[in-house]
């Protein structure tokens, strides 16, 4: 079972992750759920155990929120995988995050693609590299 | 005029002594009116006559209106006198001097043929014309007397005098009018923001000023080219907007494509002469002046008046130099005003389409949001349905109602699925709307570009005809690579949509250098270097009358999308500080022209230019 935590600032958009990502795989994953950066920030750092992926919306308070979410996060544990929603294509910025360390960004309206299967399959992916990472 | 005998020495005297009166008279008074009067009371004192006035030469209908009177006897009803000179019975010795231009005595009027009996007791008349600035006549200054034998050659000689400074004062006043007109005229079209309204004043005062009936305003309708009226103070008015010439028909064509002023006395006999859309009657003979209204990048339209020819058949109804003047000065002012009018809607429309793009912006974040949320429950959905399909499957007892239940929410799962997709669509038709504007810059050759666009969008399509012409070398050319093949594909899209049953399309790429466009509505910077892309299919083309219309936003003709992509295509380009035209013919296929400003000047691209 991994811990993962989602940050989104709408409470459908977190159940419907939540719901999603506790019957994924054999057992599902531990989810927490934060609706703000601030909450985000106090559920890393109150957290005992580090989170494995950290799932964060882009755009909250601000542009920005994604990116300030990602470097609490790898300050909280560096192995921490962090994956960036983007709604609306905020792509500049989803480079940006990347090129801080996130594992991947995945954008929420893909015409044609079902984006919560391929955020599964880049969160199974996620937490594959961080497992070999940690093995090393 | 004819020669006058010679004035003896005391006629010599008083007539210096007149002149010397007239010119303080000139200088001191203040309005035509004044000095007509004055003027008037100098003749009788001069020539001892008994009533004295001047009268003036109606334009339109070439007679005789009384305008200022002296003297005893003057009633309202004989100053309201009417005087026809080519009417025989109704014209008098003032309307002959009119017809003949030359001065008239006669000391026995009881006697003469010419007179015309307005007052009992007058006894000798005489009549001198007075003229314009072009030597026309524009009026008679009069005198009688009621004693027979009254005046001489000095009394004419001096009558003479007066007279040419009645009409320089009446010109100078003309003048005065037609200053104020201007003055009045640049001050009311800065207050208009509306380019019909500004038609509207525009001939209104340049009739008025030019004193004819029929002034017409036309300018030329970017997407048609063609050159549209717009306002017109004659009956053709009811034709505004419907009406109006291709560049070079006719003369008001021609003084588009040439932005020559042409002024004719009988334009019939001129070989460009249509009579496609006259003011009056095209059989009849008007005066025709017609010039350009230039802006400040070319040619916008043209301004044109006419004057029937006078009833009078004596009298000149033509169009003076004076008047051309004054109408290449009420056009530039019409020019400046619709300048300002186009760049303020400009202007307007960059800030519209911010609003949109702010709009779009937000409402298209909250709506991805949700569409995400939603997106999320499907999905549930579809593993509940699957998980419910797999017991059904597995329990041999299940009844057939509830298998087909199951289908039925399979199905409905599908198309709500669909639907989403679908919105996400739209979402990105936003996106890329608001995204068209902000650039990501980089050089690029623009034939690769091409080929890599068409190549993606196109891939194989049998039904399609294409052809490729790449002028090779081409400037390079610094652009958003990814928005600019978003924006040819779109093109290349909407081309292939429009024949469904296939046809050709022709892609072809050339540059050339901007130069001055004086002349064609093409805001091109003279000395730059463009590349220019041309975009041809052999679908049905767009509608004269929607070409100016399929760039903006939500506007299409198609059931599918919302409208925005030609706004996209538009916004990219105009980003790129490039301009886009629709120049097809409806029925033959639409053609996309885009000119785009190369990377570098004119001076470093002669050689690869020589090249094309």
């Amino acid at each position: 079972m991994s811990r993962i935590l989602v940050i989104d600032d709408e409470e459908d958009v977190r159940l419907a992750l939540q719901r999603r990502l506790e019957r994924e795989g054999h057992e599902g994953h531990e989810v927490s759920l934060a609706g703000t950066t601030a909450e985000g920030e106090a559920a890393l750092a109150d957290s005992e155990e580090v989170f494995d992926v950290v799932i964060t919306d882009m755009s909250m308070e601000d542009g920005e929120s994604g990116v300030r979410m990602l470097k609490a996060a790898i300050q909280r544990d560096v192995f921490t995988e962090v994956i960036i929603l983007t709604a609306y294509g905020n792509v500049r910025n989803a480079v940006t995050c990347m090129q801080l360390g996130a594992y991947d960004y995945v954008e929420k309206n893909i015409p044609d693609v079902d984006v919560y299967e391929l955020l599964m399959l880049k969160i199974s992916r996620a937490l594959e590299q961080r497992r070999l990472i940690l093995k090393q | 005029m004819s020669e006058q005998t010679e004035p003896t020495a005391k006629g010599e005297r008083s007539l210096h002594l007149i002149c010397n009166r007239l010119l303080r008279l000139a200088l001191t008074q203040h309005s035509t009116h004044d000095y007509l009067r004055e003027a008037l009371e100098e003749a009788l004192r001069a020539t001892g006559g008994t009533r004295a006035f001047v009268a003036r030469i109606e334009q339109e209908s070439g007679e005789l209106v009384v305008v200022e009177t002296a003297g005893e006897g003057w009633t309202r009803r004989n100053r309201r006198l009417r005087l026809v000179p080519h009417n025989e019975t109704q014209r008098g010795i003032t309307g002959y001097v009119a017809i003949t231009g030359e001065p008239y005595l006669s000391s026995d009027v009881q006697a003469d043929p010419h007179h015309l009996r307005i007052f009992e007791d007058a006894r000798s008349e005489m009549a001198v014309p007075y003229f314009d600035t072009e030597g026309r006549v524009r009026g008679v200054l009069n005198i009688d007397s009621v004693a027979p034998h009254a005046f001489n050659s000095v009394h004419l000689a001096i009558i003479t005098t007066l007279a040419s400074g009645i009409g320089s004062a009446l010109a100078f006043d003309e003048f005065r009018v037609r200053e104020r007109l201007l003055v009045d005229i640049g001050r009311d079209l800065a207050a208009i923001t509306e380019i019909d309204q500004l038609a509207s004043r525009v001939v209104a005062v340049a009739a008025k000023a030019l004193q004819c009936e029929a002034c017409s305003v036309f300018l030329t309708d970017e997407a048609t080219e063609m050159l549209v009226l717009q306002a017109s103070s004659s009956a053709l008015n009811s034709e505004a907007g419907k009406i109006g010439y291709k560049p070079g028909e006719g003369l008001t064509g021609c003084v588009l494509t040439t932005g020559e002023t042409i002024r004719l006395d009988d334009p019939r006999t001129d070989p460009r002469w249509t009579g496609k859309y006259p003011e009056f009657d095209a059989n009849e003979n008007c005066a025709y002046l017609a010039a350009p209204v230039i802006g400040r990048k070319g040619i916008l339209g043209v301004i044109r008046v006419s004057r029937p020819r006078s009833r009078a058949a004596w009298f000149r109804a033509t169009f003076t130099e004076s008047d051309e003047r004054m109408l290449r000065t009420i056009a530039g002012q019409f020019g400046a005003s619709v300048d300002n009018v186009l760049s303020f809607n400009r202007s307007l429309h960059t800030e519209r389409m911010a609003a949109w793009g702010e709009l779009s912006a937000k409402s298209a974040h909250m709506i991805g949001n949700r569409t995400f949320a939603i997106k999320g429950d499907i999905n549930e959905l579809k593993y509940r349905m699957a998980n419910c399909a797999e017991r059904l499957k597995a329990d041999p007892t299940a009844s057939a109602f509830d298998r087909e239940l199951c289908a039925k929410i399979d199905e409905l799962v599908l198309s709500v699925e669909r639907g989403i997709y679908r919105l996400e669509e739209i979402l990105r038709e936003f996106r890329d709307f608001v995204m068209a504007t902000q650039l990501k810059l980089s050089t690029v050759d623009l034939n690769s570009l091409m080929r890599e666009t068409v190549k993606e969008t196109l891939g194989y399509r049998p039904s399609i005809h294409l052809t490729e012409r790449y002028a090779d070398p081409l400037p390079k050319l610094r652009c958003d690579a990814g928005k600019l093949k978003r924006a040819l594909s779109e093109l290349l899209d909407n081309a292939v949509s429009f024949m469904p049953d296939g046809g050709a399309i022709e892609i072809s790429t050339s540059s050339f250098a901007g130069e001055d466009t004086v002349g064609s509505n093409k805001a091109l910077v003279p000395g730059r270097v463009y590349l220019m892309i041309v975009i041809r299919d052999t679908g049905p083309g767009v509608p004269a009358d929607m070409k100016s219309q399929i760039f903006n936003p939500f506007y299409t003709s198609r059931a599918k999308g919302m409208g925005l992509g030609l706004s996209i295509v538009k916004g990219i380009v105009d980003a790129h500080h490039g301009l886009i035209e629709e120049t097809g013919e409806a029925g033959a296929g639409a053609q996309f022209e885009i000119l785009l400003p190369a990377e570098t000047v004119l001076k470093d691209e002669e050689e690869s230019h020589d090249c094309d």
